[in-house]
């Protein structure tokens, strides 16, 4: 396993429908899950992506329209009780 | 898998709760009910007058003390509000309406399940058909709108309630009004309650495990995180329930405790809760923990269920064991009437105003 992954999380949830069905006609690896409790105490959903492709995944959202909350990169040690936030920008706040 | 298992222990948790709390007095299938319990509440308060279901649940307080305190200490307490308080209350509204037509939150569906209530089987069809119905409206792009940061004092409203709840409980003000019969009378010991309530308030806060969120994720994006979580406390309830309470385990629609055989309005009571809850963003107990932890519109949606669960009762509304109302049958399908307009209003807006922001950016 890796040491890390990467989500995208969005301000509305059909906005990660969206994203997701843009990732995939760009043959980009994408999953939809709950936003890592790392990240927020909230629930809603967010993207796992590929970390390599975060300014790409951004322009792309620029194009389609697409707005997202965060670019979060998320450490796989030491569980996710205790988080490790290494990266969190364009929050949107 | 981990996380799974995870989670599948926190709803164990919350499964076993249920079960300790009945053995110790609850009314039966009701170790925690948020609904009911808001419900008693609103009655001890004095804003409704059925006298059968008064008291100050101390589950709550427990609750809120235990989502408070422990957001507080790992950085979760962030005050936020401001994403369409009023639709919130109004959905707060209905469904607690829907919940006291079936009698039962979807976490007390869940252990009403556990005791062998087939009732509650229909009942959580019924809630999972309402989540489907709401899930559409997701995908169509139905939102609340992003809440902002608020003063911090709006945090501590709950908490501070909670407080005032606790005293009211323990000084019995003459105001207060308490049962002396009936499901308000029966009741687990304060301190034990306060206790097992603050468990489920750190262990909810902390897993965000949410009836409403393990079903709509399972829908819509196939995920089973917080599925888990709901297995885990209908099975821990389950067996629980089998070493605790066997002398009440029954399996059956007939003669449960607090339920009624009313197939279609158990089914279209928790299709309003699902809907409701799936719109919300969270059911009455993830309101109740997000309501601790400084989330004001929330705590807004927790006073429409305060303001559901009085009308219910004053308007004859909510169901008994021998049935539903026809007031409550008329209320839950004006409720899911009110409800679809308000998604379906919702989403029409959002479509027009990203339809004039393209206008604007196309010059």
């Amino acid at each position: 396993m890796e040491d890390f992954y990467c989500v995208v999380t969005f301000h509305i949830t059909q906005h990660a429908l969206i994203f997701e069905k843009v990732m995939k006609n760009k043959d980009v690896e994408v999953k939809l899950m709950p936003v890592p409790r790392q990240v927020s105490s909230s629930c809603g959903t967010a993207a796992k992506i590929p970390c390599d492709l975060e300014e790409d995944i951004k322009n792309w959202c620029n194009e389609e329209n697409i707005q997202i909350e965060g670019f979060h990169k998320i450490s796989n040690k030491g569980g996710s009780g205790w988080f490790n936030k290494l990266l969190n920008n364009n929050r949107g706040k | 898998m981990a996380d799974k298992r995870k989670m599948f222990v926190y709803g164990g948790i919350i499964g076993l709760i249920g079960a300790i709390l009945v053995k110790f007095g609850n009314p039966g299938n009701m170790g925690i009910c948020i609904a009911c319990f808001w419900r008693d509440i609103t009655g001890a308060l004095g804003l409704h007058r059925a006298a059968v279901v008064q008291y100050i649940r101390p589950e709550i307080i427990g609750i809120i003390f235990g989502s408070f305190i422990v957001s507080y200490l790992t950085g979760d307490f962030k005050v936020r509000g401001g994403s369409s308080p009023l639709i919130r209350f109004v959905l707060g509204f209905f469904l607690m309406i829907g919940a006291l037509v079936f009698l039962g939150c979807p976490l007390r569906m869940l252990l009403r399940i556990g005791n062998g209530d087939l009732n509650a089987i229909v009942g959580l069809l019924g809630y999972v058909f309402g989540i489907f119905v709401g899930v559409q409206f997701l995908k169509k792009g139905y939102t609340l709108g992003r809440s902002i940061e608020q003063s911090k004092i709006v945090g501590f409203i709950f908490p501070i309630f909670a407080v005032v709840l606790l005293i009211f409980l323990i000084v019995k003000p003459a105001f207060i009004l308490f049962s002396e019969e009936g499901p308000g009378s029966m009741a687990a010991p304060v301190i034990l309650s306060l206790v097992l309530g603050a468990v489920v308030g750190i262990v909810l806060q902390r897993s965000r495990i949410c009836t409403a969120g393990g079903f709509r994720d399972a829908i819509l994006i196939k995920d089973y995180h917080f599925l888990w979580g709901l297995i885990g406390i209908l099975v821990f309830n389950l067996i629980g329930n089998l070493v605790l309470n066997f002398g009440s385990f029954k399996i059956s629609f007939e003669g449960q405790p607090i339920a009624h055989t009313n197939h279609i309005w158990n089914f279209l009571g928790m299709t309003l809760v699902g809907l409701c809850s799936v719109l919300l963003g969270g059911c009455p107990i993830r309101q109740t923990i997000l309501a601790s932890q400084g989330d004001g519109d929330a705590g807004v949606t927790v006073l429409g269920l305060i303001a559901g669960a009085a009308f219910s009762h004053n308007f004859g509304l909510a169901s008994s064991g021998t049935g539903s109302t026809t007031n409550g049958q008329i209320a839950v399908i004006i409720g899911i009437i009110a409800v679809l307009i308000i998604a379906y209003s919702v989403v029409a807006g959002a479509k027009n105003r990203s339809k004039a922001k393209e206008v604007v950016n196309n010059g």
